[in-house]
């Protein structure tokens, strides 16, 4: 440390003195190392473009890494690829190798460039640009989106080489208006697909979809382009791959770049009060230790899970470190901020102006920031792979970096950081989508028909395509003639189709006690139980009251109070099995897979005086039932096994597991933990049993629970040690939830009724 | 997995996926007396086709029907014979030569013009939308044809496409009605669709939307056809099934196969392409310098017609124009007078634009909400044009006043600022400049 500045000469001076603070020191529940790891190069091909080799050289590019050398022999063999590297492993030049190649060959083709935002596609066309530039090469690459001004679209249809857009714009601008793009469809070579990890889920699957309308489109202009993707580390690369564009895919994954030392530091907050398993909270450690971190002068990055945290966690920071670096040195980043400050925060990074960013995981894809010495994470990501991927924002190439993990108070994290070989033992997750999902299908296929009429014989997707073509027909959206079916509606399908999922709509939450001012968001899903009108909504320790909730326009309009109440909504949760499409015997229990109809209706509200407990008053609450038709996976309990106990020991024991598997199962499933649900029945309608029931959380479902169902036995050994290992007396929100939930007994409860499944298989 | 069939039923009772079509009541029965008897050949037509001339056609892509109508050139159509365009098609050329963006636009040959107008499933110019009938007239040397394609389903369409680009292999315009933005981006999407590629020469437009808008923008309610036709051409077609209920009648008459559904359509579509040769023959007219005053009881259109007639290298008629409106009544307290001023200031005409002015500064000065817009031009006339600084002061001063008394009205201080600074900047320039000369 330098004695005079304050400053550390590098990381592993700052980690070796913070080896010496023992009050931090006792926090830390594992520390990871991973070894320095040198390049692997070869020459640059003597296949490639001498304007090209030129232009490299010039950037001081002379080999190619392992993966990029593969990457282009691959290509240059016809395949399609999917490129699997880590944060700056130098991906890009991947895919821009290869397109460079062809269209400095031939000025006619051309190739299509997909992000999924528009901040990664604008970093594409810089950097496309400046290679240009060095080649002295007439190549044309345009950012196509919402932005672009209509002045210069017509020239980007016609004149553009590389055209660089987003999957919405391809779904709702580009492909219904095709015969606008003739001159790119004609001679379209290379489809890239960046950041091929983000279409997972709901949106990977409208994605996928689009894609099969993408690629109907190329053959009716006669072209057949190869794809190039490139994803982050993820379990099932080129599976995920092969669904999303329906190929046979080459993998690349030997990933050549050299990396430094990488430390990985596991941090639990202290625990404050044992009995109520309440631990300090994580904001505030993250926050100590990002401002250790950049007192020392080390260029660090704090990712928290929501924008509300991010802006808490900037305003502590800047306070904390306002005389050492003063607070422009330090700043936030998420989505809401306008693109041009966005690259304002990019450019100071990139340059070490900006020393230390406080981000949601909009920072997670590659947007180009340079490499930081230092990462905090203020909670666990929710995943294997997004864990990786922020943790890959801090480490340079030389010298070590440093990310820690910091825990909250939910279960999952709780979890992981008692169990880091789950973490570090294990691939990343799988990405998982599900195309054939039938809303979403039937959604596209309306657009295809829009775009081209289909023709007996015509794929698309894996159902069989005349019966959906025929139900579209008896709807009168299609007109059958021959072998054709013609579009034959006065809609434009597109634009009432949204290729991010509902779970992506936000309810803003406006604080009018003076003026309106913005204060918070809360997902749609759980707006009904928590802002429903006259709730107390709890801000940043404030007490405000809902006065008016708009729910078409998804706005609540709050005013601060002071009342010694919060409120607690009751959500009528009603569940139907449709149809049983598995079932197996799992040791005594029963489980089965099928379709369920989900009605969610918040009914009343209840007012509970804070401290005592007691119910002071209650309220009705109205807001439109929900139906969802989805899929399901359930598991039921023997009659033997319920005649243990009374029903209510039954209930609090069944509410404890449930609470414990909602929180594991989105790690199964590489989902937002809002995609799946759960719900305890002590004598569901169906089994006639207890019965934990869990579902997708999207019409049609998206092959969740599906998968849950097939990791039954896992998911359930797990709970059981979650629950052992949990420090707690009798239950926290660790684990099987708070006392005031599950009642005294829950702990052991839900531990004796799990045990008893294991015991006798 | 439940079968496809049983899951997409569940579908169909709970997503309300599509609105059936409505219900079309034709509001009475359309005028389709035909003009001309209709060549009819044998075929096995429903007689709801037959009965208003359409018959069946067949080229190489295969069949599609056809109606066709033929209109002597005396045939009146509101206030114009449609002949009268033969004489005056060529005053068109400036026009054609805007919009095409040509600063050398060849003659305008009328018999070599297209008269385009089509009725389609649906809106905007995605691929998705189809024409499903075309229709489009010419000029022979004794008449005014006016032919319909229409096709029985979708397959028929190429059939259709193929005929249409016969038609228009020895036209140099298409006579449209807001057809560059749409009818015509249309059919271009059908062509590619059907594996032709644009080749060679794109038709020249002569589109009256714009033409229309330029003129009527603030006189008319609308500058849809319909109102325009009646407003302006003295048209009237009693009852006609609106444009926008065509989809629907077309999907009624796919769902059921009744031709009668479709004779509004017929009619309305017949109706609009008569319209564009009148509209054409309106703007001939007055491209030729022939102007109805009379027909134009408000300052604002015949202003508006004035700069357009000038725009279009019409000055004499312009002149005409701009000197009536000098000598109406109403020319100092209507929206057009100080723009009429600031055309006369730009042609260096002061005379004219100061008795504007200057009658706008009075009325303004016993208005309760005045504009002070006359002042300032007489500021800025007396100071820099007549150099009579004493008159320049007063109406800056004068200007000041009413500007204050504006922004007490509105409360806006701050948008209102900015020009009581340069009020006030000119008024201390104006009395600095006075006190130079020693006055």
């Amino acid at each position: 440390m330098n004695p005079y500045t304050q400053k550390a000469e590098s990381v592993e001076e700052w980690l070796s003195l913070l080896r010496a603070l023992p009050e931090l020191m006792e926090n830390v529940t594992y520390w990871h190392t991973q070894p320095a790891k040198p390049a692997r190069t070869v020459p640059l091909p003597d296949s490639v473009h001498p304007q090209l080799v030129q232009a490299l050289e010039r950037k001081g590019i002379t080999h190619l890494y392992t993966h990029q050398a593969a990457s282009f022999q691959a290509v240059a063999e016809g395949s399609h690829v999917v490129t699997v590297t880590p944060t700056a492993s130098g991906k890009t030049l991947c895919y821009n190798l290869p397109v460079i190649q062809k269209l400095l060959a031939d000025d006619s083709a051309r190739a299509l460039y997909l992000f999924p935002t528009k901040a990664l596609a604008q970093d594409q066309v810089a950097e496309l640009q400046e290679l240009a530039d060095l080649m002295e090469a007439d190549i044309k690459t345009h950012t196509y989106d919402g932005d672009t001004p209509p002045t210069v679209r017509q020239a980007i249809r016609n004149a553009g080489h590389i055209v660089v857009t987003n999957p919405d714009m391809l779904h709702s601008a580009i492909l219904p208006h095709h015969t606008k793009w003739v001159k790119l469809f004609e001679n379209i070579r290379y489809i890239i697909i960046d950041e091929l990890h983000a279409y997972r889920g709901v949106f990977g699957s409208h994605v996928a979809n689009v894609i099969r309308r993408l690629k109907r489109i190329c053959r009716f202009y006669g072209s057949e382009p190869q794809f190039l993707c490139a994803s982050a580390t993820i379990r099932n690369p080129r599976e995920h791959a092969e669904r999303l564009i329906g190929e046979r895919v080459t993998l690349v994954d030997d990933n050549g770049a050299p990396t430094g030392e990488k430390h990985m530091v596991f941090y639990n907050p202290p625990v404050v009060n044992k009995q109520l398993g309440i631990r300090r909270s994580s904001v505030l450690e993250s926050q100590k230790l990002a401002a250790l971190l950049l007192k020392s002068g080390i260029q660090t990055i704090v990712f928290a899970r929501s924008r509300v945290r991010v802006e808490i966690l900037l305003t502590y920071l800047q306070e904390t470190v306002k005389h050492e670096l003063g607070t422009k040195t330090i700043r936030g980043y998420r989505g809401g901020y306008l693109p041009k400050l966005r690259r304002e925060i990019e450019r100071g990074l990139r340059s070490g102006e900006i020393r230390g960013v406080v981000s949601t995981n909009a920072l997670e894809l590659g947007i180009d920031i340079g490499q930081l010495q230092a990462c905090v994470l203020n909670g666990y990501p929710g995943t294997i792979a997004s864990t990786w991927q922020q943790s890959g924002r801090a480490g340079r190439r030389q010298g070590s970096s440093v990310t820690f993990l910091v825990a909250s108070s939910n279960p999952l994290d709780q979890y992981l950081i008692q169990n880091p070989d789950y973490f570090l033992g294990r691939p990343p997750e799988e990405a998982r989508i599900h195309p054939d999902n039938l809303l979403i299908l039937l959604d596209h296929l309306k657009c295809a028909a829009y775009e081209l009429p289909f023709e007996e014989g015509d794929k698309f997707g894996e159902e069989k395509l005349t019966d959906l073509l025929e139900f579209l027909t008896d709807e009168k959206v299609l007109h059958k003639v021959g072998s054709r079916w013609y579009w034959m509606e006065q809609a434009f399908p597109a634009h009432n189709i949204s290729l991010r999922s509902a779970a992506q709509e936000n309810f803003v939450i406006i604080d009018q006690t003076e003026g309106h001012r913005v204060i918070g968001e809360v997902d749609r899903f759980s707006a009904p139980t928590l802002i429903h009108e006259e709730a107390i909504y709890l801000h940043e320790g404030v007490q405000y009251q809902v006065e008016k909730l708009d729910y078409p326009e998804k706005k609540a309009y709050v005013r601060e109070v002071n009342v010694d109440y919060f409120t607690d909504a009751n959500l009528a949760v009603e569940l139907k099995v449709l149809h049983v499409d598995l079932e197996s015997m799992s040791g005594p229990l029963e489980r089965q897979y099928g379709e369920v109809t989900v009605m969610a209706k918040p009914t009343i509200f209840k007012k509970i005086r804070l401290r005592t407990h007691e119910n002071i008053g209650s309220g009705p609450i109205h807001l439109p039932e929900e139906i969802l038709h989805t899929s399901g996976y359930w598991f039921s309990f023997s009659e033997e096994e319920s005649a243990k106990r009374s029903a209510n020991d039954m209930q609090m024991a069944l509410l404890g597991l449930a609470n414990v598997l909602i929180h594991l199962a989105p790690l199964h499933l590489m989902c937002d933990p809002l995609d799946i649900r759960v719900v305890p029945q002590v004598k569901a309608l169906h089994t006639k049993r207890p019965t934990i029931f869990f579902y997708d959380r999207y019409p049609g479902g998206i092959g969740l629970s599906q998968r849950l169902y097939e990791k039954h036995d896992e998911l359930l050994e797990e709970a059981q040690r979650l629950i052992r290992g949990c420090g707690c007396l009798s239950g926290c929100p660790a684990c099987v939830g708070p006392i005031e939930e599950v009642g005294l007994l829950g702990k052991d409860l839900a531990l004796s009724l799990l045990e008893g499944t294991r015991a006798n298989p | 997995m439940s079968g496809l069939r049983e899951r997409l039923n569940r579908l169909r009772q709970e997503t309300s996926t599509s609105n059936p079509p409505a219900e079309v009541t034709n509001g009475g029965q359309a005028d389709l007396s035909v003009r001309e008897p209709a060549t009819t050949t044998n075929q096995n037509l429903p007689d709801a086709f037959r009965q208003i001339g359409v018959e069946l056609r067949e080229n190489e892509s295969g069949p599609f029907l056809l109606r066709r109508a033929v209109y002597s050139l005396p045939h009146q159509h509101g206030d114009y014979e449609l002949g009268a365009l033969i004489a005056c098609a060529p005053n068109l050329r400036p026009l054609a030569g805007r919009q095409n963006k040509q600063s050398e636009p060849a003659a305008i040959d009328p018999y070599r013009l297209l008269f385009l107008d089509t009725e389609t499933t649906g809106l905007g110019v995605g691929t998705g939308n189809v024409p499903f009938m075309i229709g489009f007239g010419y000029y022979t040397h004794d008449s005014f044809v006016v032919e319909q394609t229409l096709i029985r389903h979708p397959g028929e369409e190429k059939a259709m496409l193929s005929y249409i680009l016969g038609h228009m292999q020895d036209k140099t315009h298409l006579v449209t009605y807001n057809g560059r933005t749409f009818d015509w981006p249309v059919l271009v999407n059908r062509f590619i669709l059907n594996g032709w590629r644009r080749s060679g020469q794109e038709p020249g437009h002569l589109d009256f939307l714009h033409p229309a808008r330029s003129l009527w923008r603030n006189t008319l309610p609308s500058c849809r056809l319909g109102t325009v036709e009646e407003e302006r051409l003295g048209i009237r077609r009693g009852q006609d099934v609106p444009g926008s209920l065509a989809p629907a009648l077309y999907f009624q008459y796919l769902s059921d196969g009744d031709p009668s559904h479709l004779h509004g359509v017929y009619a309305h579509n017949e109706k609009d392409i008569l319209t564009l040769a009148s509209l054409s023959v309106h703007f001939g007219l007055l491209l030729g310098g022939i102007v109805d005053e009379e027909g134009m009881p408000e300052g604002e259109e015949m202003f508006r017609t004035a700069t357009w007639l000038e725009l279009h290298g019409v000055t004499d008629a312009a002149e005409r124009l701009y000197t009536a409106l000098c000598r109406r009544q109403d020319r100092y307290d209507s929206s057009w007078g100080l723009s009429l001023a600031a055309r006369f200031k730009k042609a260096g005409e002061f005379e004219r634009a100061l008795p504007i002015w200057r009658n706008y500064a009075e009325s303004a000065e016993r208005s309760a909400a005045p504009k002070l817009d006359a002042h300032v031009e007489l500021a800025i006339y007396f100071e820099h044009r007549n150099k009579q600084l004493l008159m320049a002061l007063n109406y800056a001063e004068k200007a000041l006043e009413l500007a204050s008394r504006r922004a007490k009205l509105i409360g806006d201080a701050a948008r209102r600022k900015e020009e009581q600074d340069s009020l006030r900047h000119r008024v201390a320039r104006l009395r600095d400049k006075l006190s130079r000369e020693g006055k």
